[in-house]
């Protein structure tokens, strides 16, 4: 019998994974900032069964270049208000949020996180991330992004932060008994008294334990840092697609580190990204992944590959080939790999559409439904990967096709659920409630 | 100064079971729902149900166990507020929905977007409450030993302000073009980079959502000090103030709001003031007085006593509570709310003994009285100059919601001082205020980064 695959919707730009997904004709661009746009989107991925929701954030408007004020639809709700207001129109799937840890306190990142576990009942989740522009920083006080090394460490301390404020309050220490008058039991209740490199917190949280105990923790980097990170706290990581030998050696190296840490293996639940364009034939998919590419603006090639690879393009022609050269560091901001430079090393001088075209496709799973499933389950079987973390190159019409097309295909060979059982989320990725400090 | 549409109604939530720290051992009271949402959404369809202007959700960052009576007896558990309001967003349709933000332990960008996003997703209801946060505690959650001096954090408050609006101008109420033909999602000149660099923030902009649908989520102020009150003079489209129990002082103090927002070239119209009150409703004036006996059985003596401490900055503890009280007032060495501070100080100028202090204060904040008495008492604030409306602080939830509304709403109608039904879709025009309108209107496009 095979593994079931988890399964969660990913959402960035509302308009779509693409940034020109709002230019697609499904797309209602002036809703995206409207509860109708992101309630279809959740009851979509509701009707698909998937495990969770997953809103990926950036705290800063992409105006670095006139191409990000011009074209991009890159608009969008703060994560924990929207995932809040979802809780409400759905029942069952996991709400997850994007938390920088650079530019948060931990006391409100636990509160918020706690206070939607609650209302959602054990549906919450975070996703760390340590924040990469500059941008980022100029909206928070400061001049540029503090180092690479010195967030992942002030991330690491995040969680443990925001995990300690969590068991504040026993399961147990909350008695409500208004014939005797207590409310609570004193003996319950832990003041943390965090004394860090980063954070001083006192504690205790003013709220109760939440329903998982701890809100499922994702993490995504890809850097060194990254990966140990989320080999010792996370439960989950959304991790870049590719082949699935590609997938395999993401799945094989994360779970030693796990081991390496103390946990066991399958302790970090691995989701690569995938992108599907799903059509009728083949064919079809093809023509509207083509589409999709031709809609994406001159101007908006050149700086995205400016930006992708630090050379400055512009001035150049998009379909005339270019040398690459390194003109600016970008390591602040990723040490993820960048396939794009590695291939213009390999291959030499290569047009900017040609670059754009290489980032763009090599994301995309391109087919029929049975197609498409075919290939999520050989990343599954063979790259042993836990599950996927699906973008839609736009929406909401992508998630409408995926949901009508390729799920029914995965629950035919029975590897995703065909109705939520009755769990947290937590529970549905496999992990146990995270139990209390009276009980370690 | 009676207004267009009547008289505004507030509803607000604490202590998640009422207004005193016990209330939760009321009768009717539900202590095992206070994280449940439909606690809360039951609450908002009835303050909705009643035509109240907006519900209002008070904050505090820690948790109040300076003394054991505080965690042993109060309920120190509650919902993040913006957390808590997306979700009656989804669960209303007209209220208002307003957050307390504190100032001091928040950054703008943070607070402009959440607002935004609730706005946005509320079409149109969202409202914050300035507050600079008063307890050392909290400054002990964030990285600091002691709470900012009391000046200092106002005038951070006020920068805060300044911040978070010229954030929602980020964008020109028309900058979006979302023309799917050319590809052009946003036109350049209706893009504003902020920029601002002040005494506390430097904060470059632009805010990543689209101008609200009230351009301005609605103001709320508190602070009753005299930072509090030039702060909400200043900015403030609704003040809650403290419940007087004269109608001459009432008078006095909504004249004193009404007076700064006109220094500050305001209108008064533009500035609600909204006293809170407490009312307990009985079914007769007996019935409402043996109510606020049980409220005061209900709260053991040692709690009554260490929120008096707490307020004083003082242990009492070792007092005897039938020994003359004796307190030697001194406000410059309060860091916390001053304005509780000298409201002590004026009720102990009256009072004998330490019991007979916390008594006074456990009981002053409340209004017993028959619905038509309660209803004669609001219209009479409300027509001779002393409120724009009212902020409830619930005795109890839910059993004192549904009374007011059922009872004493009803009772304001028949009086032709208020009107449940909704003037229109937006909190700003439940208040009769108007659509801020940008910074940026009358300047240049910030040229784009190249």
């Amino acid at each position: 019998m095979s593994d079931r695959i988890l399964l969660g919707a990913f959402a960035f730009h509302p308009g779509g994974a693409h940034v020109t997904g709002w230019r697609h004709p499904s797309s209602r661009p002036a809703e995206h900032v409207t509860i109708g746009h992101h309630r279809h989107i959740a009851q979509a991925a509701e009707r698909g069964f998937f495990d969770t929701l997953f809103l990926a954030d950036g705290l800063y408007f992409w105006d670095r270049y006139p191409s990000g004020v011009d074209h991009y639809g890159a608009l969008r709700p703060e994560p924990f208000t929207l995932l809040a207001a979802l809780s409400q129109v759905t029942s069952r799937i996991g709400l997850a949020a994007t938390v920088s840890t650079t530019y948060n306190e931990p006391y409100h990142v636990a509160r918020t996180i706690a206070s939607l576990d609650h209302l959602s009942r054990g549906r919450a989740a975070w996703n760390l991330v340590t924040s990469r522009y500059d941008e980022e920083a100029r909206n928070f006080g400061g001049d540029s992004h503090i180092d690479h090394a010195r967030r992942y460490e002030r991330g690491r301390e995040f969680v443990d932060v925001v995990n300690g404020l969590l068991d504040s309050w026993d399961d147990d220490a909350i008695r409500a008994d208004a014939a005797s008058g207590v409310f609570a039991d004193r003996a319950g209740l832990h003041r943390l008294d965090h004394e860090g490199e980063f954070f001083r917190v006192r504690g205790p949280l003013n709220i109760a334990r939440p329903p998982q105990g701890h809100p499922l923790l994702f993490q995504a980097g890809g850097s060194e840092s990254g990966l140990e990170l989320a080999a010792d706290t996370a439960d989950a990581v959304f991790t870049r697609g590719g082949s699935a030998s590609e997938v395999r050696r993401f799945v094989d190296d994360l779970r030693a580190r796990a081991v390496r840490h103390g946990r066991a293996a399958d302790a970090v639940k691995i989701m690569p990204s995938v992108m599907p364009v799903v059509g009728e034939t083949a064919a079809d998919a093809r023509a509207e992944a083509d589409a999709i590419l031709a809609r994406t603006p001159d101007a908006l090639i050149l700086e995205d590959v400016s930006h992708q690879i630090g050379q400055d393009l512009s001035g150049r022609d998009v379909d005339v080939p270019f040398d690459y050269a390194e003109e600016f560091d970008t390591s602040n901001e990723t040490r993820s790999p960048k396939p794009a430079v590695e291939r213009l090393i390999a291959d030499g001088p290569a047009t900017p559409r040609d670059v754009y075209s290489w980032s763009y496709r090599r994301q995309l799973l391109t087919g029929t439904g049975p197609q498409i499933a075919d290939r999520l389950e050989e990343l599954s079987d063979d790259g042993g990967a836990d599950g996927f973390i699906v973008q839609f190159p736009y929406l909401p019409g992508g998630i409408d096709r995926f949901v009508d097309h390729v799920v029914p295909e995965l629950q035919r060979r029975g590897r995703t659920a065909t109705t939520y059982d009755d769990l947290t989320l937590r529970e549905r990725f496999g992990h146990a409630r995270v139990p209390d400090r009276a009980h370690r | 100064m009676t207004r267009d549409g009547g008289l505004v109604l507030g509803g607000m939530v604490f202590y998640p079971g009422g207004e005193h720290v016990t209330s939760w051992r009321l009768p009717g009271s539900e202590p095992d729902a206070y994280l449940d949402v439909e606690y809360y959404a039951r609450f908002a369809q009835t303050l909705e149900r009643g035509g109240f202007a907006t519900l209002f959700i008070a904050d505090e960052l820690y948790v109040w166990d300076r003394f054991e009576s505080g965690i042993d007896h109060v309920v120190n558990i509650r919902t993040e507020p913006f957390t808590l309001l997306g979700a009656l967003s989804q669960r209303t349709e007209h209220i208002g929905l307003a957050a307390t933000v504190s100032t001091t332990y928040n950054e703008p960008y943070h607070v402009a977007r959440k607002l935004a996003s609730i706005d946005h997703l509320s079409e149109g209801r969202a409202a914050w409450n300035l507050v600079t946060s008063a307890s050392d505690e909290e400054a002990w959650n964030f990285g600091r030993d002691a709470n900012l001096d009391h000046a200092v954090r106002y005038r951070r408050g006020a920068e805060f302000v300044d911040v978070v609006q010229g954030l929602w101008d980020s964008w020109d109420d028309d900058a979006f073009l979302y023309d799917q033909q050319s590809g052009y999602f946003a036109k350049r000149e209706g893009l504003h980079v902020l920029d601002h660099r002040g005494e506390f923030f430097r904060v470059r902009g632009p805010l990543n959502i689209a101008r609200p649908p009230q351009a301005h989520p609605v103001l709320f102020q508190a602070g009753a000090s005299e930072a509090g009150r030039a702060l909400a003079g200043a900015k403030a489209e609704g003040v809650f103030t403290l419940w007087q129990d004269g109608l001459a002082e009432a008078q006095t103090l909504y004249a004193d709001y009404k007076r700064r927002a006109v220094e500050h070239g305001r209108d008064p119209s533009s500035i609600l003031v909204l006293p809170a009150v407490s009312p307990v409703i009985g079914d007769t004036e007996a019935d409402a007085l043996r109510q606020l006996d049980e409220i005061e059985e209900l709260t053991p003596d040692r709690v009554s006593l260490d929120l008096l401490s707490h307020s004083l900055q003082t242990d009492l503890s070792d007092r005897p509570l039938d020994a003359p009280f004796e307190h030697v007032f001194d406000e410059t060495a309060i860091n916390q709310s001053k304005s509780v501070y000298e409201s002590i100080r004026r009720i102990a100028a009256e009072a004998t003994t330490l019991r007979e202090v916390y008594r006074t204060i456990l009981r002053r904040r409340f209004l017993p009285g028959t619905p038509e008495q309660i209803a004669d008492h609001l219209t009479e604030r409300y027509e001779q100059d002393a409120a724009d409306g009212f902020m409830l602080a619930f005795s109890s939830i839910p059993v004192s919601v549904d009374r007011f509304v059922d009872q004493v709403v009803p009772e304001l109608e028949r009086r032709g001082v208020y009107d449940r039904e909704y003037r229109g879709t937006t909190l700003r025009e439940h208040l009769g205020l108007d659509r801020p309108t940008s910074r940026f209107a009358d300047t240049v496009a910030t040229e784009v980064s190249a």
